[in-house]
């Protein structure tokens, strides 16, 4: 499959964006205005679906944490298939989410 | 420093050291980069990286992170404070963009035989020794992610001549072959080790014929750059090249 599709599920507080595909350079912009679009305290991002990320996917997500930790929100990422947790472990993506909870300018 | 430039790839004989690296574009031109930077007559560096994005932006940034990463080395070079002064410059020009950069740099002393190596965010080089692959542990946060590096500091290793060290970025290992399977650490492990004897550039050579292999038939979504270096001579004996 090529391109990402997002399903959304909407409860009391917290949006969950599922992912199924390939998130790129080519569409990394859909799911960053779709978590922005969302004004709900928690949003949660589902991977479990996620074939594919690059340096692109991995770039928007962590500014995207930046972006809502600095406005008190939270960003969460979840069911994270191992192969793109190593990727994403290489760059140092889980060292910085959790710098940014608690300091967002860091 | 003696430097052979050939279309994509680049030799250079330094400091009682053979380089040999090439960066092959897929598609879209993208933001992989090499470099081998002499600072004097017994050190040499090679640093392999990915800025983070495709098109003509990335190549933009990625020749901005080159240049800063040649001043830092001029700079100061030991190599740790190579890494923390290039995150904070090219960090500050990464994080305008809201781009990052992975970076391994490896830092090589031909008097005393020495490697130095300080990672951010990049895959850690291979080391091949008596035909016994090993990966090195050095780990960080790439650059432009956090004004101050975070990283596991520099590791060091001691080669011998016929020793080799090899730097990869993530289009090597995430290319991917008959029914979407990677090609892989282990595989790339694996033809790292029947090259023991090989000289550097022959060794860059048949690793990249094994990945065309693997792939043959198959588009591939990255970059694929590849840097390998080999000790030619004994330590001490290597400021003469």
């Amino acid at each position: 499959m090529k391109g990402v599709e997002i399903r959304i599920r909407q409860q009391k507080g917290m949006v969950t964006l599922e992912l199924e595909g390939e998130l790129d350079f080519s569409n990394v912009e859909q799911l960053q205005q779709e978590i922005q679009r969302h004004p709900e305290e928690v949003v949660e991002i589902d991977l479990q679906g996620l074939l594919f990320i690059d340096s692109s996917g991995a770039g928007m997500l962590l500014s995207q944490a930046r972006y809502l930790y600095r406005q008190g929100r939270t960003l969460r990422i979840v069911n994270i298939p191992d192969f793109i947790r190593e990727d994403l472990e290489m760059i140092g993506f889980f060292k910085v989410l959790e710098i940014l909870e608690s300091n967002p300018n860091a | 420093m003696r430097e052979v430039i050939t279309g994509n790839g680049k030799i250079i004989k330094a400091c009682g050291l053979e380089g040999s690296g090439c960066s092959l574009p897929a598609g879209q031109v993208g933001g992989d980069f090499f470099e081998f930077i002499s600072c004097d007559k017994r050190t040499v560096f090679a640093a392999i990286g990915d800025v983070m994005g495709k098109g003509f932006h990335a190549a933009r940034l990625m020749e901005t992170i080159c240049h800063m990463l040649r001043e830092c080395a001029r700079i100061n070079p030991h190599p740790l404070e190579v890494v923390r002064r290039l995150n904070k410059v090219g960090g500050y020009e990464l994080r305008k963009c809201g781009a990052f950069a992975t970076l391994c740099l490896l830092c090589y002393d031909g008097i005393a035989g020495r490697l130095t190596c300080v990672n951010a965010g990049h895959h850690p080089p291979l080391l091949l020794s008596n035909g016994r692959v090993r990966v090195a542990q050095c780990r960080g946060v790439a650059l432009g992610l956090l004004e101050d590096y975070l990283g596991s500091g520099a590791e060091e290793f001691f080669l011998a001549a016929g020793d080799a060290v090899v730097l990869y970025t993530d289009g090597l290992v995430e290319a991917s072959g008959l029914g979407g399977q990677r090609y892989g650490q282990e595989r790339l492990k694996e033809i790292v080790r029947l090259q023991n004897g090989a000289d550097a550039d022959r060794m860059k050579q048949n690793i990249l014929s094994d990945l065309e292999t693997f792939t043959r038939g198959f588009s591939q979504k990255d970059d694929v750059t590849l840097v390998v270096m080999k000790v030619t001579g004994k330590a001490g004996e290597r400021s003469g090249d």
